[in-house]
């Protein structure tokens, strides 16, 4: 077990440090750079956007730049390059591993004392607001995890409902009406879905739901400024009234799209455990119905299931993107669709970093929980 | 009366005589067995399902050939309006799924349009990402080693990236809105291929055992005809049937892409870009704009997945019709 964790692991860090390299190339090598953004601006000279590369160390070959943003190298060290060399010119002098401490760069900031790149936490500032990139992606987290949790728990709790009970009574009406179900559910954009709800609901037909955002904006401040915790505090109950208004269109859109696959899922595991061996040894021992598929096929079928859950956590964090965006969610979607529209590419940077670490870290997670819940693996 | 019974034996004697060179003739085609192809058909055919989702696609790619050219309206035609309705107008006689607010354009002709694009963009994206895919699965399977490990690592890595967020940055950098409809086909296909590798690797490094591989090899024949001769038309059935899954997500994919405005030009129709400029109605209440583009991506999104379906049976060795 602890062989399998070990190993589980360390194929999981190449991944990760893959990760950073694609992520720092697709948006190093974009068209425009980061300098596009002084396209439009007739008093910036080229002089001058070579200066502003050269202050920001854009300059450098993208090696060096990488193990900066990466925070392995200390941008402040004398000696950039190795040597003047063709190809040497693109590695980091040995130098510049060394933090200000003496202790090598990428190691925390009290033994390193470097506070630069990725690993120190810092993921620069976006371009657009100025602001800390950790501060933007923070507060797009939270409204992202009140809508993708609430659906999440929802979905998945009606999803092995369905499943369960589809699996039971097979080829009821019931099932095959769920199968018509997680079809339609299936083929259906969430888009569209978000769409016609907003029609039919928030329309001049009912009118009775929000359309979007997260909060009344007559009746509260924008939602995570200290004004709008301020008068949370005043009224929490209004307030949670009033985010619980807003989550009831979204959280429907992603429920009803994303039923459609995990009940399926749930109803072919649960075919398969009744189908297996100890489960007709239970009845023909004489056990009730009930106990035998909820006790015996149930909590087997519910194995590849945990892992299923286990493998969707990173649609906390970028799976409400599509809903989002219709909704006008203040969230991760919303947030990336924005720094996409500006060109912000260390917004960018950071969400994709973040959303494929979470997914990285969510099959480690998933592959480590079924190991340790199913004692019939052995690695 | 006798002339008439006579008639009657004749004709059943003649019947049956018929009737056994008819099960002889049976027994021949049996002796001579149905090709590979002939029994997918039948068992494809045993599927309803499948059958329904091939008609509803049939439809839907006879109307992007030859529908833009025989609907009532073209689609550079903006007509003139008789009538200041900013609102736009619900479906109607002469306009079955209504018209647009503010230009008031005919939904239909909207649709018919978009069907051409949106289908265009599903298929060649899935044709070059599994073609991708099965050269580097292929590679990653035969090879072996560390070519097989540095590949899947990339892949691994590709499929941890959230590749929605990949194509939207991709099609804003290169498309800038102003995409045109190869451009979008180009990205989505150099980010679809990842499945598909994994596939084929999984599938090379089973088929690669048998004995037939081993046969061939003993008998000195080349990599790249065992590859190509033997061991890919084996790999065949599991590939079409993920690559009907690829095109199913591609047409939603690209509808999103272009419904946020980063994908295809709004002068090359596509569902997405239909549906993106309906939203700011959403307050005058048009609901055919939006609805009926939609409609069009579930139902090609739905047959894509039912002759999925019906191709998995159909390809299964396994299965008997």
């Amino acid at each position: 077990m602890t062989k399998y964790v070990v190993r589980r692991i360390s194929q999981a860090i190449p991944v990760l440090i893959g990760i950073t390299i694609v992520v720092y190339l697709i948006l190093a090598l974009a068209p425009g750079g980061p300098t596009a953004r002084f396209a439009q601006n007739p008093r910036m000279t080229n002089e001058a956007k070579e200066a502003f590369k050269k202050a920001w160390g854009l300059d450098q070959p993208w090696p060096i730049q990488y193990c900066r943003w990466m925070g392995i190298c200390n941008p402040n060290a004398s000696n950039v390059a190795v040597a003047d060399g063709f190809l040497l010119d693109h590695i980091p002098h040995p130098g510049s591993f060394v933090g200000p401490t003496g202790w090598p760069n990428f190691l925390p900031n009290f033994i390193s004392g470097s506070s630069n790149g990725v690993l120190h936490g810092d993921f620069g500032f976006s371009i657009a607001t100025g602001e800390h990139v950790v501060t933007r992606i923070g507060r797009a987290a939270v409204p992202t995890l009140i809508l993708a949790g609430f659906a999440l728990v929802i979905w998945i709790t009606i999803a092995i409902l369905i499943g369960v009970f589809a699996a039971i009574k097979r080829y009821s009406f019931f099932d095959q009406a769920a199968t018509v179900f997680a079809y339609v559910g299936f083929a259906m954009p969430t888009f569209w879905l978000g769409i016609m709800l907003i029609f039919a609901f928030s329309g001049p037909g009912l009118g009775i739901l929000p359309a979007g955002g997260i909060t009344e904006t007559r009746l509260f401040p924008a939602f995570g400024t200290d004004a709008y915790w301020a008068a949370f505090g005043r009224n929490p109950i209004g307030a949670l009234l009033d985010i619980g208004k807003h989550l009831i269109l979204p959280v429907f859109t992603l429920v009803v799209v994303n039923i459609a696959g995990d009940s399926r899922f749930v109803r072919a595991s649960m075919l398969e455990a009744l189908n297996q061996d100890y489960v007709r040894t239970a009845k023909a021992k004489g056990l009730p119905g009930r106990v035998v598929t909820f006790k015996h096929a149930l909590r087997n079928a519910m194995l590849p299931v945990l892992t299923n859950i286990g493998l969707e956590i990173p649609f906390l964090f970028t799976g409400a993107i599509v809903t989002e965006t219709i909704f006008s969610w203040p969230g991760m979607g919303n947030l990336t669709i924005q720094a996409t529209r500006d060109f912000d590419y260390p917004v960018l940077m950071g969400v994709l970093l973040i959303a494929a670490t979470v997914t990285v870290l969510a099959n480690l997670l998933a592959d480590v929980a079924y190991a340790f819940v199913d004692p019939r693996i052995k690695y | 009366m006798a002339e008439e019974l006579r008639v009657a034996a004749e004709t059943t004697v003649a019947d049956l005589d018929r009737r056994a060179e008819e099960a002889g003739a049976d027994y021949e085609v049996g002796l001579e067995s149905l090709s590979q192809w002939q029994l997918a058909w039948r068992k494809f055919r045993k599927h309803r399902l499948a059958l329904v989702g091939s008609v509803i696609l049939g439809s839907f790619v006879v109307v992007a050939l030859i529908g833009p050219i025989i609907a009532p309206f073209e689609f550079l035609n903006v007509p003139e309006p008789d009538q200041i309705v900013y609102a736009g107008r619900g479906p109607s006689l002469a306009h079955p799924f209504g018209e647009t607010g503010g230009l008031q354009r005919d939904v239909l002709t909207l649709v018919i349009n978009g069907a051409r694009t949106s289908l265009f963009i599903g298929f060649s994206s899935m044709a070059i990402g599994v073609f991708i895919g099965t050269i580097v699965g292929s590679i990653a399977g035969y090879v072996g080693g560390f070519v097989d490990n540095l590949l899947m690592r990339v892949v691994d890595v590709m499929l941890s990236l959230p590749i929605l967020f990949v194509i939207l940055v991709f099609a804003r950098f290169f498309g800038n809105g102003r995409g045109s409809p190869l451009l979008i086909v180009v990205i989505f296909g150099v980010f679809s291929w990842m499945g598909i590798s994994r596939l084929v690797r999984s599938l090379f490094l089973s088929i690669r055992e048998r004995e037939f591989v081993e046969a061939a090899k003993a008998v000195g024949v080349r990599d790249r005809r065992i590859i190509f001769r033997h061991i890919l038309p084996n790999a065949f059935s599991p590939i079409v049937v993920s690559a009907s899954l690829i095109v199913a997500a591609n047409i939603i994919g690209e509808a999103f892409i272009s419904f946020l405005g980063f994908g295809v030009d709004p002068t090359s129709p596509t569902w997405g870009n239909i549906l993106s400029s309906a939203l700011t109605f959403i307050p005058v209440g048009n609901w055919w704009w939006p609805f009926f583009p939609g409609l069009a991506i579930i139902l090609v999104v739905l047959a894509v997945n039912f002759i999925g379906d019906g191709l998995r049976d159909a390809l299964d060795p396994r299965s008997r019709a």
